[in-house]
């Protein structure tokens, strides 16, 4: 089946704060680009729900109940390799950034910059591009996803 | 029906985002402000007299504790609702302590945040069956606890300049933000290290995070 070049990309969100959900949920829907297609609070609900949804792709935090984002990351990229990952998270080291593109990821978002680059972010994603946050250095980000 | 006004403060945009959409699905509810940080939160709580203040525990230059023991000085009107990932024993004793009525984890539902509103425009303290449970189970232990008789040894301006001390600023950006001078700056740096038995700034910061008035 020919994907619908006017349906709305399908999202699915995944964090333990529903906060959080919400305020992603609020930035996606001001748009009609974008359509959340669930939402998930912890670790083993993201991997069942996604398996069902079959989202294009999955925003996830990396701190949840287990197993965490990054494990969910890495068992997802197995089973729906076409869904692709968006890391929502505090963390910003670089640890914790080359963790997750080791994991699969195809982006990596700082929340504090959430609201001012989801878009730009997903847009990225959607092109086939990856996306970090600026605050990285950007040739240590370059080779991690070469 | 008149409206409830309610002040939201959260470092982060995303999670202040998520907290407006919410209240403002409320029929009668309005958020008539944003802060970022508690010092923020303050201010803006002084200015804008809101029926409730929701707020953050961890935010930059005075955190959520400490603002709302000013806006409870300044505002006795304004309720507060404490939002905070930090699911502890201590955390929910010394939200209490501070004057807040009501204390909502971050991992709580939608629905408990629009109770604990709901409930604290009444005027009426606000916990979730889980915070309760924490409460009844630390019954009478609470005072025995030496990090805390310290903690209560310091007065309000002397944590406020813990926290920042601990951010890493001098003695003498701490004058700055304060709007005291360095000289007053630093005796109160001396004191909060007298009172806490500490001798240089890398134990001050090491309390300063163990005790959650900043985050590691």
């Amino acid at each position: 089946m020919l994907a619908d070049p006017a349906a709305p990309t399908r999202v699915m969100l995944s964090d333990d704060h529903p906060f959080v959900r919400r305020g992603l949920r609020t930035i996606l829907e001001s748009t009609s680009q974008y359509e959340v297609c669930g939402e998930a609070g912890d670790g083993n609900q993201t991997l069942e729900l996604a398996k069902r949804l079959r989202p294009d792709i999955l925003i996830t935090d990396i701190s949840m109940s287990p197993p965490n984002g990054l494990e969910v990351t890495a068992r997802l990229r197995q089973s729906l390799p076409q869904t692709k990952i968006l890391i929502i998270t505090m963390h910003d080291s670089e640890e914790m950034l080359q963790a997750a593109a080791a994991a699969g990821a195809s982006g990596y978002l700082l929340k504090s910059d959430a609201e001012e680059l989801l878009m730009i972010a997903l847009q990225c994603l959607e092109a086939g591009h990856h996306f970090v946050s600026p605050a990285f250095n950007p040739e240590f980000t370059n080779r991690l996803f070469e | 029906m008149s409206t409830l006004k309610v002040l939201i403060a959260d470092d982060h945009d995303i999670v202040r985002k998520g907290l407006r959409t919410l209240l403002e699905e409320h029929p009668g509810w309005e958020v008539c402000g944003e802060a970022r940080s508690g010092r923020e939160a303050v201010e803006q709580a002084v200015q804008l007299n809101p029926d409730v203040t929701v707020i953050d525990v961890s935010m930059p230059d005075l955190n959520g504790l400490e603002a709302t023991r000013q806006i409870r000085k300044a505002c006795p009107k304004t309720e507060i609702l404490i939002i905070t990932h930090h699911d502890s024993d201590e955390m929910a004793g010394e939200v209490l302590d501070a004057g807040a009525r009501g204390y909502v984890l971050k991992s709580d539902s939608d629905k408990d945040l629009v109770h604990a509103v709901e409930a604290l425009s009444h005027h009426k303290p606000f916990f979730t069956s889980r915070v309760t449970e924490i409460f009844l189970a630390n019954r009478g232990r609470r005072i025995t606890d030496p990090a805390e008789s310290m903690r209560s040894r310091l007065t309000m301006r002397e944590r406020e300049i813990l926290q920042l001390l601990a951010e890493g600023k001098t003695a003498k950006e701490v004058a700055s933000v304060l709007g005291i001078a360095v000289k007053t700056s630093d005796t109160h740096r001396t004191n909060i290290m007298r009172k806490l038995n500490v001798h240089s700034v890398a134990e001050l910061v090491r309390y300063a995070i163990r005790n959650k008035v900043v985050e590691p």
